[in-house]
């Protein structure tokens, strides 16, 4: 037994809110979305539509939360501790994190049999869920570019333009939407590959004992050591 | 005095056998397509009325199917619209002048010399290629016509997608290098304004409003037709709502109710053509509220989806026309639906880490996990070189 202790100090019960509402606000948006795409069943387009819309203001505001809370709320600077700091920094690069964007590489490609050290978020880790901010924002912005009562503002005007046209807007828009399934594929199997302690944690806020860490990343006890 | 200055056009529009009746409620059709109130009707009919001035015009073709002139060719049996486009005197259209040759070319030159007095209404695709050699005319190239046309011309109407920006003319690959009227003078740094109407056809009621409004409003001697374009030169009050805005299939759309295939039931119920590829939400004309063949029918209420002609680029954009998407032209590959492309690329991804899953599972990470590194590698290759920090 080699996992981290997975308390509740790593993911506040804030963040296991707006989890949920990203999960399930992504989800909505990906469903109706293909079928805005291409409506491959009768009788669902104002329903669609209105999901879309519903759940597109809801992603936006849980962003807003989730980033404002990232400045106000504190969460464990590592797994296997219950040490807290200011949120936002957990999303930074941290003194565990740094030398290590190699080793993760590496340990990820099989060219390294030991888990590298990290912080609560290992570098590939952060760069990747970082992303999703301006992905999430691409998808709003190239949305709102597409959307009837806001396609003609001079702001989503002047993107439309520079890409082409509204039909070039609408298949970066839909890229986009591929981008979040790709990333919501990688994200669940990495997070639950090693064991599916995380998920108990992030959606069921369920603590999971196992080995503790000290801030230099050095194993210092715990169930498993 | 005044019901003696009507009779001159009652009698006019008597003899095409329209009403006064007839007469007003055209000009209020048209005075809905300026977005003017129906306060503007008597303003309109006097201005018609009272348009005693011939305005000289030419009607110059560049790499055009001709299709515009047929347009306007609808127009041909008496009917009001005439009576305003009679207000237009066409000195020289390639293809309706009576003249040939020589006297035909003379006559154009003669209203070029007129300077500031004619409309130059341009049909087709400026073509650049071969040295502007793709087009001539009268022993010289089109370029050098439109060159010579268009500084001394009070304004410039671009009618139809290929006088507007190249439209199918300018379809990948053009050959013929083709640009739109507006561009080409840009790059030549001749500033005549130019007013833009596309589509593929443009629609003849298009014309007559614009005429109404340059011409018979005063639009273009006061300068306020340049408030009233958009940021592609077209008049805002025929391009600013898209089809979808006012498609008369809307309702079916909403419902969920597509046609799937043609020669269907649904296609006979006239449901909304949104899966075979209909490019309405995202197309700026008012096609739903015009018509097209005297107000006949139009494209989508024919049964066909709208291609998008009214839009820029629209060959490329909007083919293959009966798909939601466009093709990407893909090095190598060729021509690809972006959905193929996002289904291989997650494919791939999906492999990916199910190989990786293998990997995981052959290497016993996903069970007992591996073991964590003492130090970091970077610390541990320090502490080997000079005793570490």
């Amino acid at each position: 037994m080699a996992h981290p202790a997975h308390y509740r100090e790593a993911h506040p019960f804030i963040f296991v809110m707006t989890h949920w509402i990203n999960l399930v606000s992504i989800v909505a948006l990906t469903i109706s979305g293909f079928y805005i795409h291409y409506p491959f069943l009768p009788g669902l387009m104002s329903v669609a539509r209105g999901m879309h819309f519903f759940f597109m203001f809801v992603l936006l505001i849980n962003l807003a939360v989730r980033i404002i809370g990232a400045f106000t709320v504190k969460s464990a600077t590592r797994l296997g501790s219950r040490e807290v700091d200011t949120d936002i920094k957990n999303w930074l690069p941290q003194k565990l994190n740094r030398g290590q964007m190699w080793p993760w590489l590496k340990y990820y490609l099989f060219l390294k049999k030991e888990h590298p050290i990290g912080a609560k978020y290992g570098v590939l880790q952060k760069l990747a869920y970082l992303f999703t901010v301006p992905l999430t924002l691409a998808a709003a912005y190239t949305g709102f570019a597409i959307w009837g009562p806001t396609m003609d503002w001079g702001f989503f005007i002047a993107g439309t333009d520079a890409v082409g046209g509204p039909m070039h807007m609408r298949i970066i828009h839909y890229y986009i939407m591929w981008g979040f399934i790709v990333f919501t594929a990688i994200h669940v199997y990495l997070a639950n590959i090693e064991g599916t302690d995380p998920s108990k944690l992030i959606f069921k806020w369920q603590e999971t004992e196992g080995l503790q860490f000290d801030a230099e990343g050095k194993v210092i006890g715990g169930k498993g050591h | 005095m005044a019901h003696e200055d009507h009779d001159a056009i009652y009698d006019l529009l008597a003899a095409r056998g329209v009403s006064r009746r007839d007469f007003l409620k055209y000009c209020g059709s048209i005075a809905a397509l300026l977005g003017l109130s129906q306060s503007f009707v008597p303003e309109i009919a006097r201005a018609v009325n009272q348009a005693a001035r011939l305005q000289p015009a030419v009607w110059l073709h560049g790499g055009a199917c001709t299709g515009c002139t047929e347009s306007m060719a609808q127009l041909g049996t008496p009917d009001i619209a005439t009576v305003v486009l009679d207000i237009l005197s066409l000195e020289f259209a390639d293809t309706l002048s009576m003249a040939q040759g020589e006297d035909a070319l003379a006559a154009a030159e003669a209203v070029f010399e007129r300077e500031g007095e004619y409309i130059l209404i341009y049909e087709g695709a400026v073509m650049k290629g071969f040295e502007g050699n793709a087009l001539r005319v009268g022993g010289m190239t089109g370029l050098y016509e439109l060159e010579h046309a268009a500084p001394g011309a009070a304004a410039i109407v671009a009618v139809g997608s290929c006088a507007v920006d190249g439209g199918f003319v300018m379809a990948n690959p053009n050959p013929a290098d083709a640009t739109g009227v507006q561009a080409y003078l840009e790059e030549k740094g001749i500033d005549t304004p130019v007013i833009n109407l596309p589509t593929c056809p443009m629609n003849p009621d298009w014309v007559v409003a614009v005429i109404v409004d340059v011409l018979l409003l005063g639009s273009l001697e006061t300068g306020a037709i340049l408030d009233k374009l958009d940021r592609f030169n077209r008049p805002k009050y025929i391009f600013s709502q898209t089809i979808h805005d006012n498609c008369p299939r809307r309702g079916h759309f909403e419902n969920g109710n597509f046609v799937t295939e043609f020669g269907t039931e649904e296609e006979a119920k006239g449901y909304c053509l949104y899966k075979v590829g209909c490019k309405g939400p995202q197309t700026y004309t008012n096609c739903p509220i015009v018509r097209w063949n005297r107000k006949v029918s139009w494209c989508v209420e024919s049964g066909a989806p709208c291609i998008g002609c009214g839009s820029l680029d629209w060959v490329d954009v909007g083919a293959p026309f009966l798909n939601r998407h466009r093709d990407l032209p893909l090095p190598n590959i060729g021509n690809t639906q972006p959905s193929t492309i996002a289904g291989v690329v997650a494919g791939v991804a999906a492999a990916g880490l199910a190989v990786h899953g293998i990997g995981m599972k052959a290497t016993g990470r996903t069970s007992g996990g591996a073991p964590y590194e003492e130090m970091k590698e970077r610390d541990r290759k320090r502490m080997k070189k000079g005793g570490g920090e």
